[in-house]
């Protein structure tokens, strides 16, 4: 057992060990690197990183022991999460689907033998993509048409999914398909695990706005998957892929919110010690301090989210879609701010940053994912609205 | 000293409960707009009551026959007020009372806080505190041998029984009350449910000095910011939660109008705002009560945040209502004046970001992160 671990029952000890292995292990030039890197070396930054932690105990320190993890505890996620932040240590963004959404979905919906085969696999580095949305059904989710056939003890998929973030790197998929068309749209829908290197399988990348390529589009031809891949029972998808979505609420935007702070601060020192011009411009620095005060309220916010993932009230909270609309507006005008002061240097083509806010033009316009993914910005105002407020959807 | 402590939270949830109850019980729409329109003493009946039940004692140290709630029994207080609208002196009165705990001798917190605290007395206060060494002569009183003299917008009651205010490098205690040399005149305002008096001094003697100006000031500003925090976070939710079931009511095309997405989700927007609200009240109290570096920050940040989001929500309240928001019967009006009057309250705004820009920038000079959430 790493020295992180044996320190886990007492908090205190347990974070300065992390913040000891991270001063270790964080290379400082990782950034510098990850500005000039091509997507190959990306990748194999993502895969070195994840093994980083693995040595330690901590590629997936939340999971129960008997599937390899170190059975911590939320309070140890959020020292973990916030240690992460403060060392500026690299995300580990092309995992996100493994770490959270597979374990999300595995743990309450799937066979001990799904369990134990699949999740083993995530400390290993095996990357996961989440094949849920398509060219035509993506806030309406359940409209989906890509079709799974019975064959035997096998099903036959085809169809074709979109924006799947990572999925030109991923092992496996979890995949939403339609399995009796003739049902009420929630009522004919299946879970999957798929093979990403099946017979049948092709993905394209999609170029973002901000430059880069991290989704694709997954094309299914004829694709065979044995029935022992479904997770749930057959036409009882929808139920499992709520556990699923409802897994992202939490620990990534807490992890996020934490960066920022971080990166907030820097980028303060930094203009201070040079007597930034924006410093002493009194309609700039205005809005610069209220980015603090709304930054602040996020952050406690999300550890109320964090706290409350755990009770009973968490499935009809609609707090996490309070956090979400205020967090990813508010990253929005934290990075048109950053934009705008930046000037003409802003405007110069730069995919990463060394620097906090380095490139703000790429950072603006990343913003977009807080505001799209996960349940676009307008379905959470109809989530708050009717579920929250109990204003009559209509 | 005492070491600053937070009070348990069980202790504040039924805190809250008792001061919601009575307010919602004594100050419900009707009993409001019935006071707004002249036909009833409520500003004077809910002070008496507030009194016996020991509520402006709140924030005062046991030892001066307070019930030491700290800041965070004020923060529920103020925030249930606003809640109700409720009228009376209470922001001016309870801010003077932690500015004369914080920069007052002994003999001056003796003399003063007892009396504040069982509810005999009431206070007016400066209605704005400028940010030159947070006490420049806006107040235009001056100090002589003489006495104190000149002339203050002050937040407080016609029948405010002292003022507390600067008057050139100190703070004065002058009495109000049929004390010689004193004068005070009401001020109309739109917001009904508060005070303000111009106050006139000549050469009135002081019933006390307090040399430590800056503390003085300091103080009054951070209970002054806390306050209208608290009571626009409270006041904000209680409108929209109005306006909300208004809306579940009100029929148009056949349906409840709170079925039509575009105000569904100007409703959500202002839930989200609420939520953010209540953590800049809750940060800034916190950091407050444990007397962090960084504490100036937060409380003027929260101020300047939870008024501007008042007003916006507020105003956004009427619209939503349609006609009837734009009557006299209706509610909507009574917190959008309300949240007109906070956001100038304390300092303004600008004043204030520029205060919390200053002290940060102090704060990080020294070495010192100001952004820890310290939870
Ligand atoms: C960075 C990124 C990563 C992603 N990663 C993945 C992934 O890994 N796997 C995956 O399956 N999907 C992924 N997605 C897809 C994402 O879930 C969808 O983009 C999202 O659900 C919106 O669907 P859409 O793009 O089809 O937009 P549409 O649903 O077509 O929406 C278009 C516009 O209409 C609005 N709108 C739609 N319906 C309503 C309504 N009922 N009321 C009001 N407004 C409405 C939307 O808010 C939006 O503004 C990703 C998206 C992004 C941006």
């Amino acid at each position: 057992m790493s020295s992180i671990l044996e320190a886990k029952d007492d908090l205190p000890k347990f974070r300065a060990e992390i913040r000891a292995w991270l001063a270790d292990a964080v290379p400082a030039d990782w950034k510098a690197r990850m500005a000039r890197a091509t997507n190959e070396e990306y990748i194999a930054g993502q895969r070195w990183w994840m093994a980083e932690r693995r040595k330690v105990g901590l590629a997936v320190p939340h999971w129960p022991a008997e599937y390899g993890g170190a059975g911590l505890t939320l309070q140890h996620l959020i020292v973990i999460a916030g240690e992460m932040a403060r060392a500026d240590a690299p995300l580990t963004r092309m995992f996100t689907i493994s770490l959270i959404h597979l374990p999300g979905t595995l743990f309450p919906h799937g066979t001990e033998a799904q369990k134990r085969r699949y999740l083993a696999g995530v400390a290993k580095g095996d990357v996961w993509c989440q094949g849920f949305s398509e060219p035509n059904s993506g806030s309406d989710l359940a409209s989906l048409r890509c079709r799974a056939v019975r064959d035997g003890d096998r099903y036959v998929i085809n169809g074709q999914k979109i924006w799947s973030s990572y999925s030109m790197y991923a092992d496996h998929c979890i995949l939403l398909t339609r399995t009796d068309p003739d049902a009420q749209k929630h009522r004919g829908i299946s879970y999957f695990i798929m093979d990403m290197r099946a017979p049948g399988v092709e993905v394209r990348p999609i170029r973002q706005a901000n430059g880069r390529a991290e989704f694709g589009e997954i094309f299914l031809t004829n694709v065979s998957i044995p029935a022992e891949n479904m997770i749930g029972r057959e036409n009882n998808g929808w139920r499992v892929a709520q556990a699923t979505l409802a897994s992202e609420r939490g620990v990534i935007a807490f992890e996020g919110a934490e960066r920022q702070c971080y990166e907030i601060e820097a980028f303060y020192r930094k203009a201070l010690a040079s007597n930034a011009a924006w410093l002493n411009d009194d309609q700039l620095r205005r809005e610069f301090m209220g980015f603090l005060a709304e930054m602040q309220a996020g952050r406690r916010m999300l550890r109320r989210v964090l706290a409350e993932s755990e009770t009973p009230e968490a499935s009809a909270s609609v707090l996490p879609s309070l956090v979400k609309l205020s967090a990813t507006v508010l990253r929005q005008r934290i990075c048109s701010f950053m934009t705008r002061i930046a000037g003409i240097e802003g405007q110069d083509f730069a995919l990463l940053a060394e620097e906090p806010f380095g490139s703000p033009m790429f950072d603006f316009l990343s913003a977009f994912s807080g505001t799209i993914a996960g349940g676009t910005n307008e379905i959470q105002r109809n989530i708050v609205a009717e579920r929250g407020l109990g204003m009559p959807r209509i | 000293m005492t070491i600053p402590t937070e009070i348990d939270p069980t202790t504040l949830e039924a805190l809250r409960e008792s001061v919601a109850g009575v307010l919602t019980e004594q100050c419900g729409s009707t009993a409001l707009h019935a006071f707004i329109d002249g036909k009833t003493a409520l500003d004077r009946d809910l002070w008496a009551q507030a009194a016996s039940l020991g509520w402006l004692g709140f924030g005062i140290a046991e030892q001066y026959d307070g019930l030491g709630l700290g800041l965070h029994g004020l923060g529920i207080l103020h925030t249930e007020l606003g809640r109700q609208a409720a009228p009376g002196p209470y922001v001016a009165t309870l801010c003077a009372g932690q500015a004369i705990a914080a920069g007052g001798t002994e003999a001056v917190r003796k003399a003063w806080l007892p009396r504040i605290a069982a509810g005999e007395i009431r206070a007016a206060i400066p209605v704005s505190l400028n940010d030159n060494q947070r006490i420049r002569q806006s107040a235009g009183l001056t100090l002589s041998n003489a006495g104190v003299s000149g002339e203050l917008r002050c937040l407080g009651s016609a029948d405010a029984a002292f003022l507390l205010a600067p008057a050139g490098d100190v703070w004065v205690i002058v009495e109000l009350a049929g004390a010689a040399g004193a004068n005070t005149a009401p001020v109309a305002m739109w917001d009904r449910t508060r005070e303000t008096i111009d106050v006139r001094l000549r050469d009135a003697k002081p019933a006390a000095i307090l040399e430590d100006a800056a503390g003085v000031a300091t103080a009054l500003l951070q209970a002054m910011t806390l306050a209208i925090a608290a009571d626009s976070a409270g006041a904000a939710r209680s409108i929209t939660e109005r306006t909300i079931a208004y809306m579940k009511t009100r029929q148009q095309f056949g349906q409840p109008i709170a079925g039509f997405q575009a105000l569904k989700h100007r409703a959500a927007d202002l839930a989200t705002r609420l939520a953010v609200m209540d953590e800049l009240v809750a940060h800034a109290l916190h950091r407050a009560t444990m007397g962090a570096v960084d504490a100036e920050i937060w409380t003027s940040l929260a101020k300047a945040e939870t008024t501007e989001h008042f007003v916006f929500i507020a105003t956004d309240c009427v619209q939503l209502h349609g006609g009837v928001g734009y009557t006299w019967e209706y509610d909507p009006h009574i917190y959008l004046k309300r949240a007109r009057l906070n956001e100038i309250l304390a300092m303004a705004n600008p004043a204030l970001r520029d205060h919390a820009a200053a002290a940060l920038a102090d704060t990080t000079r020294a070495g010192h992160s100001a952004l820890e959430l310290g939870l």
